[in-house]
């Protein structure tokens, strides 16, 4: 146990000072702001009821035609600044010197379709804010000419807060992050064994009072440990960042077994290829399938960790139990291998 | 170094010997059982990505749970786990939080807190696209869907153009040949006047439903991939209100981003390939043959440039694209993700320095290709990107010549330069130097400088330098996007005048170390060159920019235009003064020197900036 101990020590020190640790946190923290451009930039443009809900757009709506319709009301009613214009060389006038941003032309309505006309500023970004603002208004409108057409919609009045965000952080990014750590480790774990292997120093090790199954599981251990501390910083972060992590005992328990279960795999692909060109390749290969594959697993890993931190009540430390068989499983083949470089060294 | 003069003919029968067996070296790895493996996976990968690709990819799988009346809806959505419940059982059960929300014909029931309040959301989205289709086949469509709205563009602020070139708002409304309305007095009100004539709407049938069922088919899901436009809302286009979707290209996204994996896969075996044999010295022994360091490290490259066109080729005619536009689009990003593989190669020495640096690359080409690109349609800032031209390709959008260069031409950039340095680069003393990374990138820089022609280098070097600057700034601003505005803009300033003042005063500063330059007429002349070889590419590229990019204020702020002669000025001022600091106290104090040079940089940005805004 004490020999153990030295080669984890050795190991955990070697990744520290290769500024594994660093570079693990640097690639996650681009992972993270690149998730964060995605929020601010799709969440706050494309999610149309985050836009109206969260963000007090001021924009003025200029009114040409009927101003007597409902519409107006409607626009009222979502905060925008409504200027009626009986005039359209007025209306363009107070366009183009910027008072108002946008022109609606409504028609007078006697039932039936209504064909609006809608005038917009040539700026991508500032149209597209435009849009998703008004969308709200104008649909309230047009359900309001579907009655007066005697089409009946249900649940149009059904209230609740635009999920897009929320769904984007739970089943996205906060399962990325607490898994990529452990294909980090998966990774490193490839080259700390084949490194031994490809650089025979196994042989030395050999001399030394510990098995060789210690020197691989040292390696193994070595990685789910820099992967825990991993994903225990991004759940501080993350809270720092006012997103909580329900069940985060049992999220960060999943990490680890997951971290460990990739490190088994990892280091039997490494064993049976015994260089790390092929190894790492056929490890990245295989993770993919690995991935794809469990999508058809209810729960998938992902989505395990998706369920736990949302506070689901049918999820449990049980689901997360059971993943424990696979890595039981994995290391079945992994002592054998160890077992037989063994033998064939002696 | 060796200067082998040769005639083209050996040059490429060099170039081609060294593929030949940089091939059988890369087959001799997959042979026998190992082939067959990794054949057995890659069927795998194949026939997975088949599948997830043909079912309805839903990532939130059973998020929330929702009870249901017996005679309530039937939700099918797998976000929500479904249960069956009475009224009274389902009351109970949303108070104990054993589901999110309970729902009946009339009406839903929830609770406050934020989980209830997301599902109800969710929900609503749901039930709502429900509604829509289910009016749409109950009823006719000028019933289920009366309001549509055509859009048009006007030009806001009229002073920026011509006036006579432009529509008018009664052109653009069908007015014009309405009677004036009092043209001085008009005051805006909030009270109605009716004055201006409206077309009736016809009842019955319009032009505008072969519009509104082209959208209703897409809602419904039936064309295939999601509706994507190069803009949100072109000129003339009839929109719908309860069917507009926001027009997330992801699905495209995700498909140009196909063709990235692979290449990163087969760069992977590049660079690994470079890196094992650096280590077992055959590098250094073929440098002894009649070959250039250049006919070796194409000669390398060449398989992989292959198998990365066979894997672009064979990806677009599974996705139905074309190859001959796919083809220009991707060259550039193989390039550019092989040259990058390539300086990993060249300047790490072990194995594991070589996989975190290289998982780094992926997650920065990651983020570099694709988060611009999900900007397609909403900013053409976008096109920084070659991914945005892939996806506009893939819905049949065409894009111009202009904005293929901004996209490409720093990969194309990058590319050569990779080659250009690494062919300096490339001898024993510095393939197997033990060294930090600075030191290694000063060799470097060192290296690729021709002591011969120091002025003309030290002017390339900057020019050359701008596309890597631009990438770095951009990076620099995803980065800085964690902040709040203010301070995201004030760290978009700071790391990008850091980035160029290190771009300029590097080339000095690796001559200055190495004791070839001394007089202060030398570093005064060679910051000059530095800074007017910087200022050209900056122009060159901001040229490019302004044709395609209109407006932003991030790149206001890092390519800030004006007159030619102030920014020579500044970016001569700040380089020598990095340069003669670094002259006069050692190369040990040129991070000082750089934080000083970049404070007066710093100012006369804001300076420019204060002036804009």
């Amino acid at each position: 146990m004490n020999g153990f101990l030295v080669l984890l020590t050795r190991e955990l020190r070697q990744i520290t000072k290769e500024k594994t640790i660093m570079l693990a946190i640097i690639i996650q923290f681009f992972l993270a702001s690149f998730s964060s451009v995605l929020l601010i930039g799709i969440m706050s443009f494309y999610d149309p009821e985050s836009i109206g809900e969260t963000t007090r757009i001021p924009i003025d709506v200029g009114i040409v035609g009927d101003t007597n319709s409902p519409l107006l009301g409607f626009l009222k009613e979502k905060n925008l600044r409504v200027l009626s214009f009986s005039d359209v060389g007025n209306a363009e006038e107070a366009f183009r010197s910027g008072h108002i941003d946008t022109v609606i032309f409504i028609p007078e309505s006697n039932g039936g379709i209504v064909d609006m006309k809608l005038v917009l500023p040539e700026l991508d970004a500032l149209e597209t804010v435009i849009l998703m603002v008004l969308q709200e208004p104008l649909e309230k409108y047009e359900n309001y000419l579907r009655e007066a057409n005697g089409v009946e919609l249900y649940y149009k009045d059904l209230d609740g807060r635009p999920h897009a965000t929320y769904e984007f952080l739970y089943s996205l990014i906060v399962p990325m992050l607490m898994l990529f750590p452990a294909f980090i480790a998966g990774s490193m774990v490839v080259d700390a064994v084949a490194e031994e292997v490809e650089t025979k120093t196994l042989d030395t090790l050999r001399s030394a009072p510990v098995s060789l199954n210690a020197v691989f599981a040292s390696k193994i251990l070595a990685g789910v440990i820099t992967c825990a501390l991993q994903c225990i910083m991004w759940a501080v972060l993350l809270r720092l960042n006012s997103l909580f992590i329900q069940n985060i005992g049992f999220v960060l328990l999943l990490s680890i077994i997951i971290a460990a279960s990739i490190s088994f795999g990892a280091a039997i692909i490494a064993l049976y290829f015994k260089d790390r060109e092929r190894a790492q390749f056929t490890y990245s290969m295989v993770l993919i399938a690995a991935a794809g594959l469990s999508y058809f697993i209810d729960p998938s890993p992902f989505n395990l960790i998706t369920r736990l931190a949302t506070g689901d009540y049918y999820t449990s430390g049980y689901q997360v139990a059971l993943y424990v068989i696979p890595l039981l499983i994995l290391s079945v083949p992994f002592f054998t291998m160890s077992k037989k470089l063994l033998a064939a060294k002696s | 170094m060796k200067t082998v003069k040769q005639p083209v003919i050996f040059a490429i029968r060099n170039v081609l010997t060294i593929s030949k067996r940089e091939v059988t070296r890369f087959r001799s790895r997959f042979t026998g059982r190992s082939r067959l493996v990794l054949l057995v996976i890659a069927a795998l990968c194949l026939l997975i990505t088949y599948i997830l690709y043909h079912q309805d990819f839903v990532l939130s799988k059973g998020l929330y749970t929702v009870g249901v009346s017996s005679n309530g809806p039937a939700i099918t959505d797998s976000r929500f786990k479904v249960l069956p419940l009475d009224v009274e059982r389902g009351r109970m059960m949303l108070q104990n939080k054993a589901i999110d929300i309970y729902i009946d014909p009339d009406d839903a029931i929830c609770r406050s807190d934020q989980r209830s309040q997301y599902a109800a959301g969710a929900l609503k989205q749901y039930l709502e696209k429900r509604e829509l289709t289910r009016i749409a086949s109950e009823y006719e469509i000028s019933q289920a869907f009366p309001l549509r709205i055509e859009i048009n563009h006007l030009q806001a602020r009229a002073g920026d153009v011509e006036t006579q070139t432009q529509m008018s708002l009664s052109d653009i409304l069908g007015l014009a040949e309405a009677p004036a309305q009092s043209p001085t007095t008009a005051e805006p009100t909030e009270l109605p006047s009716g004055a201006v004539p409206a077309p009736s709407p016809q009842p019955g049938t319009s032009s505008t439903d072969a519009a509104v069922r082209q959208q209703l088919s897409d809602f419904e899901g039936k064309n295939g991939l999601p509706e994507f436009k190069a803009e949100f809302a072109s000129d003339k286009d009839i929109i719908v209100p309860s069917l507009m979707e926001p027009p997330i290209p992801l699905a495209q996204v995700i498909m140009a981003f196909l063709y990235v994996v692979p290449i990163l896969f087969v760069s992977v075996f590049f660079t690994g390939s470079f890196m094992e044999e650096k280590t077992n010295r055959k590098l250094i022994i073929l440098l002894s043959a009649p070959v250039t360091p250049f006919q070796i490290i194409l000669g390398k490259m060449l398989p992989y440039i292959g198998y990365s066109i066979v894997v672009i080729i064979a990806v677009t005619l599974l996705l139905r694209g074309n190859v001959l536009l796919a083809l220009p689009i991707f060259i550039p990003v193989m390039l550019f993700i092989l040259s990058i593989y390539l300086m990993v190669a060249l300047t790490y020495r072990t194995f594991k320095d070589q996989t975190f640096f290289s998982v780094l690359a992926v997650a920065g080409i990651t983020a570099y290709l694709v988060a611009p690109a999900m900007f397609s349609g909403v900013s053409d800032l976008s096109y920084i990107s070659p991914l945005t031209l892939a996806v506009q390709m893939y819905r049949g959008e065409s894009f111009s010549l202009t904005q293929y260069f901004l996209s490409t031409a720093p990969m194309y950039l990058v590319f050569f330069l990779a080659l250009f340095v690494g062919k300096r680069i490339f001898n024993e003393e510095y393939l197997t130097g033990f060294k930090p990374l600075y030191a290694k990138f000063s060799e470097a820089i060192y290296l690729a400088i021709n002591r011969n022609h120091l002025h003309l280098s030290v002017f390339l070097l900057s020019l050359f330098l701008i596309p890597p600057v631009f990438m770095l700034q951009l990076s620099s601003i995803v980065v800085a996007s964690n902040l709040p505005m203010p301070f995201a803009l004030a760290a978009v300033l700071v790391m990008s005048v850091i980035t160029e003042e290190i771009a300029k005063s590097s080339g000095i500063a690796t001559l200055l170390q190495n004791r070839v330059v001394k007089s202060l007429k030398q570093i005064l002349t060679l910051s000059f060159m530095s800074a007017l070889g910087f200022l050209i590419g900056e122009k060159l590229l901001l040229y490019l920019a302004l044709f395609v990019i209109s407006e932003s204020v991030f790149t206001t702020a890092i390519f800030s235009t004006g007159l030619l002669v102030m920014p020579l000025m500044m970016h001569f001022i700040t380089t020598s003064m990095v340069c003669l600091m670094t002259a006069r106290f050692g190369i040990k104090y040129y991070p000082a020197a750089l934080i000083a040079g970049s404070v007066i940089h710093g100012l006369y940005n804001l300076y420019v900036i204060g002036a804009i805004l």
